[in-house]
């Protein structure tokens, strides 16, 4: 076998499992994770922290009680996507136990729990081990979730948690009956004996099974015997969502815990270079401490009461180096993206495929050509941003609602120097990007380093949250095309301005990492390698130097570029005298999954039946994360500009499908998301401060203005690609399109509000 | 000092009169499943019945709650047996992320006490809470069933 052969060659550490014993918690350290030659044993070690005492650890995923309570680590973020139900189902899938059962906690971010597709770009094949750069991404102990890759990353590993764990407590109970392990079979957490019929629970096998090495991963089951994979189940973590007992990090309560708020900068990039009132602000009520934060970044005060301490930072008079910002406004930096359009002044074309100018130059050609922009948007997560520390010593515990625990962590360790620090992930409410940034924990630690031995609590008020954002970028797109006579795209063009996210967010977070924003190819997400036939495209971008800060937000460069794009797409079906669907479709011949998907929602929809008077669609379609989302909008025009948008059709072909109710409930929470952006979102600047602090000002959807949706998920056997964003982009385009059709008018700046759009 | 009627107990609390209900909750009392999400009563995310009425309890002074019965989510299934409205929440899978629908929820109790079957339009114009997730169909789904099971269940006790 080759593995043995490399084993023997590399002793110890040689190409075995991906997956090895665990055995019983408190017995030490123990390894969860196998892996190929050529790499420390550092990767595979996990500390066991967070399995029950007393459990028998089958590795660093699953452990099994005595009393036969499957209990499931999961090191990713629960902010609403359904990933602590989505994971043990796969767990449960190959483990043959009850999915209901099982319990569920975060684990420390360890190396066995690394997303390694950040860093691969695509799922790991864990019947081959892992591959180099899968290895620098566990060694890098990357744990984190976003790009809605929890489950393209765990769909093969969490399958193998349970697969291996099942393989052990099959032999151990063939062991115990002195039979062979092809003599049993497991189901429903028990093993049995194939000709006695004798049944062992998996608690009763645990501790033996624990100590049994599985040198392979087993094969998964086959997907016609799947009872869990593709089956909608009841989320795990609801029951506690309906009694209010699920605790967020904002609820957590440690012993003794302190309160601080903080006042940031007003200015974007502003400096607070002194505080003028110390000692009044320290002498209000229920106040402890006035905390100055490194580099000016803002000033922190600990109370007894949330209320009070953001009461206190209400006082604080400081002194404000505003430089950076100055003249900066909303308006400067939109007449800064067409000035970079207008000069050229591209820095890289991800795109470039025939020759566009050839087909612009020619004599005689109608060429349609249109300017999109999009504002800056904040996440505006419910729950506003916070974070709990304890510095004891050497010793810190942090207590948070992260996407990326591992970062966090290792922030907490930089800035107040503990060597042994233990992290607490909670429910997020809500991400969308923005607790993929360290900024609320980095100054979570600075103001408990500031008092030693005392949890402190730091949380942003609303208006904090959303005034020191870390936003989706405000963009322009310039669109030239050539569509002939026949329909056909001659050619496409489009030149893009906007901040580099990937760029922005890792000079905060990880310098050493930070792609050029020339290299950030998340500004081209959605906008480059469209499934359409053309003749001729190109796709430039430029980079705006503005001192905002830019971060990730829901489908990220799809937010703006689905809308842009398939806005775009609808001028040139008008261009070409086509309908909006047929006009697509008759382009995705090489593509039959996009065009099956627009084919379901022009079906699901009614697209090609008459109307009722006053009532028109708009129909979109857009590739993200892995997975093809179709949308129609069907709105009533009320005239005047006022629009109900009565109904919402969604299809998605995800590959594979985990739990088909948290697909369905991804996509109209993705197409709500994508809807307040279009109708209302935006972040406007003004003398280089942020003008929104609060919902009124920022409004979103609400029930009088959500539509009815109705959801068709595609039955498509390959692999799995995310849910949590893909839902999103379309939903503008769809939007726009339909007040094209109902009104004429081709709305190019969204939110539409702006335009004096209504809606009811 | 004041002394407060949560959940049907007497709460002593000592904290100036203008500090809002909701803080009094959440950081004096550790009842951390009423939400803060806005301070200015625009989100709903920490809903409270006071006297029966779905109330924004961050911007109710605690002094002007006093006397009267305060309800919070805690306080709707203290036995454990889930409400109607819990459990249509269950039935029709609600809660995404979960924050905002301890807020939702109460405004789902005060309303169906006020309206037993509520239209579409009822259920507009009462529940005006924000939800990011944007559950907003599944709310108004549940809020129809919890309707009925209500009735079924004052049937079976009438």
């Amino acid at each position: 076998m080759a593995n043995q052969d490399k084993k023997s060659k590399k002793g110890k550490w040689g190409r075995r499992a991906f997956i090895v014993t665990g055995g019983l918690v408190g017995g030490g350290l123990v390894i969860g994770v196998g892996g190929n030659i050529y790499v420390s044993n550092q990767i595979k070690k996990f500390s066991g922290k967070g399995f029950n005492k007393g459990d028998s650890v089958m590795n660093a995923w699953v452990s099994i009680a005595p009393d036969n309570t499957i209990t499931v680590a999961v090191p990713r973020a629960e902010m609403g996507q359904g990933v602590y139900t989505s994971l043990p189902m796969l767990v449960a899938e190959e483990l043959e136990v009850d999915v209901n059962k099982i319990k569920v906690f975060h684990p420390q971010p360890e190396s066995p729990y690394a997303n390694t597709t950040f860093l691969a770009g695509g799922p790991r094949d864990v019947h081959k081990g892992l591959s180099v750069i899968e290895k620098i991404a566990s060694f890098m102990n990357i744990v984190g979730t976003g790009g809605s890759t929890t489950i393209v990353d765990g769909f093969g590993t969490y399958r193998a948690a349970g697969a291996t764990a099942r393989v052990a407590l099959v032999r151990a109970a063939a062991e115990k009956w002195g039979v062979q392990e092809g003599d049993c079979y497991a189901e429903d957490g028990h093993v049995i004996n194939k000709s006695t019929k004798e049944k062992l629970s998996y608690g009763d096998l645990a501790v033996a099974a624990s100590s049994i090495e599985v040198s392979e991963v087993p094969a998964f089951k086959a997907q016609k015997d799947f009872k869990v994979i593709g089956k909608p189940i009841a989320r795990l973590d609801v029951p506690e969502k309906v009694t209010g007992t699920a605790e967020f990090g904002i609820d957590v309560r440690p012993e003794g815990v302190l309160f601080a708020a903080i006042k940031h900068p007003e200015h974007l990039a502003g400096v607070i270079t002194s505080i003028d009132n110390i000692t009044e602000v320290e002498a209000l009520p229920g106040v402890k401490k006035v905390v100055m934060l490194a580099d000016g970044k803002g000033v922190a005060v600990i109370a007894d009461n949330t209320w009070r301490a953001k009461n206190a930072t209400l006082t604080l008079e400081v002194t404000e180096d505003s430089k950076a910002s100055e003249g900066l406004s909303s308006a400067s930096i939109s007449q800064k993206m067409k000035s970079i359009i207008d000069n050229d002044e591209m820095i890289a074309t991800p795109e470039d495929e025939g020759d566009v100018e050839g087909i612009f130059g020619k004599e005689g050609v109608k060429i349609i050509e249109s300017v999109y922009e999009v504002p800056y948007l904040a996440q505006a997560t419910m729950e506003p941003l916070n974070c709990t520390v304890l510095v004891d010593g050497e010793k810190a515990k942090i207590w948070v609602g992260h996407q990326f625990p591992s970062m966090a962590k290792s922030k907490v360790e930089e800035i107040t120097g503990a060597t042994d620090v233990e992290i607490h992930v909670t429910y997020l409410g809500g991400g969308f990007g923005r607790r993929a940034e360290l900024d609320f924990v980095e100054k979570s630690a600075e103001v408990a380093a500031a008092m030693p031995g005392v949890p402190v609590q730091l949380s942003y008020t609303r208006e904090e949250d959303m005034r020191y954002g870390m936003y989706r970028p405000t963009a322009t797109s310039k669109f030239k095309a050539v569509v002939a006579a026949d329909g056909t795209i001659s050619a496409w063009e489009n030149k893009m301005a906007l901040q580099s996210v990937m760029n922005n967010s890792m000079l905060r977070m990880m310098p050493s990492q930070a792609p050029k924003p020339k290299d950030d190819i998340m500004t081209i997400e959605g906008a480059a390698h469209l499934p359409y036939a053309m003749d001729n495209r190109k796709v430039a971008f430029g980079h705006l130097d503005v001192p905002v800060q830019v971060g990730n937000w829901r489908s990220v460069g799809s937010s703006q570029n689905g809308w842009f794009t398939e806005a775009f797409m609808d001028e040139c079906a008008t261009a070409a005298g086509q309908d909006p669907y047929l006009f697509r479709k008759s382009k995705l011949g090489a593509f039959p999954r996009f065009e099956a998907v627009l084919d379901k929602v022009a079906e699901i929809s009614g697209w090609k039946n008459p109307k009722e008077e006053g009532v028109f669609m708009g129909i979109a379609l857009h590739k993200s994360f892995g997975s093809i989302v179709g949308e129609v909008a069907k709105i009533r025009d009320l005239g005047d500009k006022k629009i109900a948008i009565e109904e919402f059709f969604c299809v998605i072909d995800c590959g594979r499908i985990v739990n088909p109710d948290t697909v369905e409930a991804q996509m109209q929470s993705g197409i709500v998301y994508g809807l307040s952006a279009a109708m209302y979102g935006k972040i406007t600047i003004g003398g280089g401060k942020i003008i929104e602090g609060n919902f009124p000002e920022y409004e979103m959807v609400r029930m009088n203005v959500s539509p009815q949706m109705t959801v068709h998920i595609m039955e498509v056997d390959e692999y799995p690609g995310g849910v949590g964003e893909p839902g999103t982009p379309p939903a503008a385009p769809a939007l726009t399109n339909a007040i094209y059709a109902a009104t004429g008018d081709r709305v190019r700046e969204l939110p539409l509000v702006k335009s004096g759009y209504t809606f009811v | 000092m004041a002394e407060l009627k949560i959940n049907g107990k007497s709460i002593n609390v000592e904290v100036e009169g203008g500090m809002p209900l909701l803080w009094v909750l959440r950081d004096e009392l550790n009842m951390t499943g009423t939400k803060y999400g806005c301070g200015v009563s625009s989100c709903g995310a920490c809903t409270v019945m006071i006297d029966g009425v779905a109330t924004r309890s961050c911007v109710v002074p605690v002094a002007t709650a006093v006397g009267k019965e305060i309800k919070t989510i805690e306080g709707i299934s203290p036995d454990g047996e889930l409400t109607a409205v819990q459990q249509a929440w269950i039935e029709h899978q609600v809660p995404q992320c979960g924050y905002c629908q301890s807020g939702m929820i109460m405004a789902a109790e005060a309303l169906l006490d006020k309206i037993p079957a509520p239209t579409d339009e009822d259920i507009n114009a009462e529940m005006t809470n924000i939800c990011r997730c944007g559950t907003f169909q599944r709310v108004r789904s549940a809020i129809h069933s919890a309707a009925k099971l209500r009735a079924n269940q004052s049937e079976m006790l009438g």
